[in-house]
């Protein structure tokens, strides 16, 4: 067995304060595959990349390699399990790497606070660590309950996966990693239109009925694949996708309800902890998950 | 040309030309493949990144007075598709970013940038939150360095820029 490897965890906002199941998740899940994650008290808000950039851009990229700084400090590789935080963090250190002009100007600005960047820290999100470092073939080892007949959407989101220059991912139209995911635990991927599409969430706090609008377009373009329950990364797609779902199926068919899961929490039904993810399911799912875990067998 | 209060000089363009990635603006020959991938055009044709990207080539200002320019997702399924490779949803965030003084923003991105700046987070966490986290065996996070916040960006003088920002944003799509 191999020793266990540690990550600075980079927690962010939502997830740890508004939707702590993702972390319990994420963790029991990761500790099976020897790895913990460690906090960094140093650490603040991303800041958040979907409206802090039109507000002050020069004060997003500082807070964000403050970030980076404080993550380089601790000499390990960071994971972030917020797609807005991965992606902050990716892309002030991708532009701290290309543009040495910025990083001056930021290192002059991160000096009064003893901290220094240098764009060598290496940034992760969860499909990096499971995918990339972990393995297929190690994970599919702790997978005891296999989910076979079960047909799943995974939903990665925009800030995940673009830009491809900062985020490292594998395909900016077709990414693949999550699909193997899905598989790895013996489910089906489901197939449906416009793999990549936005949840819609950026634009709720400008204008929330367009938001709804792409929100309402895209659970109906999943629904049409036939899938059980929607798979996602992201608090925020999580968010609009899960707890608002109703604003958006109020456009098409309010009948109409899909379940949708973290990842980590998909992961770690088929590694037997189904228990967690129903005590957790209570508080932090609006949409029943009982019908769908029954389908898995042994449900409450 | 329309005459408009800031049309008169090249400020607002050269100003983003020196911004980091704004010179990917020169790249920009108007075919319009990132209106025709954007899914917001889809679904309001007065939505369009292509002549937004005009605008800013012809130095017009008056497109950081419009609210539209919020209504971008950042998703950059047009930046994907674009041949020139224009960061195009970031333009737009520049846009957005000259929009402020004017109070182009809508009021859930003031308060957001004001509570990081207060918090170091953009919520506020409070003692049910901490003690959720604590039943679910999951380790005390600490309190933000909210100094550390301020001193960073004491050159860029946000604080300032947010105290007396107003939105003049309605918000709401329905006018
Ligand atoms: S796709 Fe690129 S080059 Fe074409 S109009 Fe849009 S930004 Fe300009
Ligand atoms: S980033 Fe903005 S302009 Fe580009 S496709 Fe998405 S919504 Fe449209």
């Amino acid at each position: 067995m191999s020793k266990a490897k540690t990550y600075t965890y980079f927690p962010g906002c939502m997830i740890p304060f508004r939707l702590p199941h993702f972390e319990m998740a994420a963790r029991a899940v990761l500790k099976r595959l020897d790895i913990e994650l460690e906090a960094n008290p140093g650490h603040a808000c991303c800041p958040e990349p979907t409206t802090f950039t039109g507000v002050d851009f020069d004060a997003w990229v500082t807070l964000a390699a403050r970030n980076v700084a404080v993550s380089e400090t601790t000499g390990l590789e960071t994971v972030a399990l917020c797609s807005g935080c991965f992606h902050t963090l990716a892309v002030a250190n991708h532009m701290i790497q290309e543009d040495e002009k910025l990083k001056g100007r930021i290192n002059e600005r991160l000096k009064t606070v003893g901290l220094k960047v240098t764009g060598d820290l290496t940034v992760k999100n969860i499909l990096h660590v499971l995918h990339g470092d972990v393995g297929l073939e190690r994970i599919k080892k702790e997978i005891t309950h296999p989910l076979t007949g079960l047909k799943f959407a995974p939903h990665y989101g925009c800030h995940l996966v673009r830009p491809l220059e900062a985020t490292h991912m594998d395909d900016a139209e077709q990414p693949m990693w999550m699909d193997d995911l899905i598989e790895v635990t013996g489910a089906e991927v489901a197939e449906f239109e416009d793999k990549m599409s936005c949840c819609g969430a950026p634009i709720t706090p400008s204008d929330e009925d367009k938001a709804f609008t792409l929100t309402a377009q895209r659970i109906e373009k999943i629904r049409a694949s036939g899938a059980d329950a929607i798979i996602v990364v992201c608090p925020t797609c999580y968010t609009q996708l899960e707890m608002q779902q109703k604003k958006a199926t109020a456009k098409f068919d309010p009948e109409y309800s899909i379940p949708v899961l973290y990842l980590g929490e998909l992961l770690a039904i088929a590694m037997g902890m189904k228990d967690m993810v129903i005590s957790n399911a209570r508080r932090y799912h609006r949409v029943k998950v009982g019908p769908l875990l029954e389908k898995i067998g042994g449900a409450a | 040309m329309v005459v408009l209060r800031s049309t008169s000089d090249l400020a607002f363009r050269n100003w983003v030309l020196e911004q980091p990635e704004g010179e990917t603006l020169l790249r920009c020959y108007q075919c319009g493949r990132c209106t025709s991938a954007c899914p917001v055009a889809a679904i309001d044709n007065s939505f369009n990144p292509r002549l937004f990207l005009q605008k800013i080539l012809l130095a017009d200002e008056s497109l950081t007075e419009e609210q539209l320019v919020w209504t971008c997702l950042t998703c950059e399924q047009c930046e994907v598709r674009c041949p020139e490779h224009v960061k195009i949803p970031h333009l737009l965030i520049l846009a957005k970013v000259r929009g402020l003084v004017g109070g182009n923003t809508p009021q859930g991105a003031l308060d957001r940038a004001r509570a990081i700046l207060a918090g170091g987070r953009t919520i506020m966490v409070n003692e049910s939150m901490l003690k959720t986290r604590d039943k679910m065996g999951l380790p005390d996070l600490g309190q933000p360095p909210v100094d550390q916040i301020a001193s960073v960006l004491k050159e860029i003088g946000l604080a300032k820029k947010l105290e007396t920002v107003e939105s003049v944003y309605g918000g709401g799509s329905n006018e």
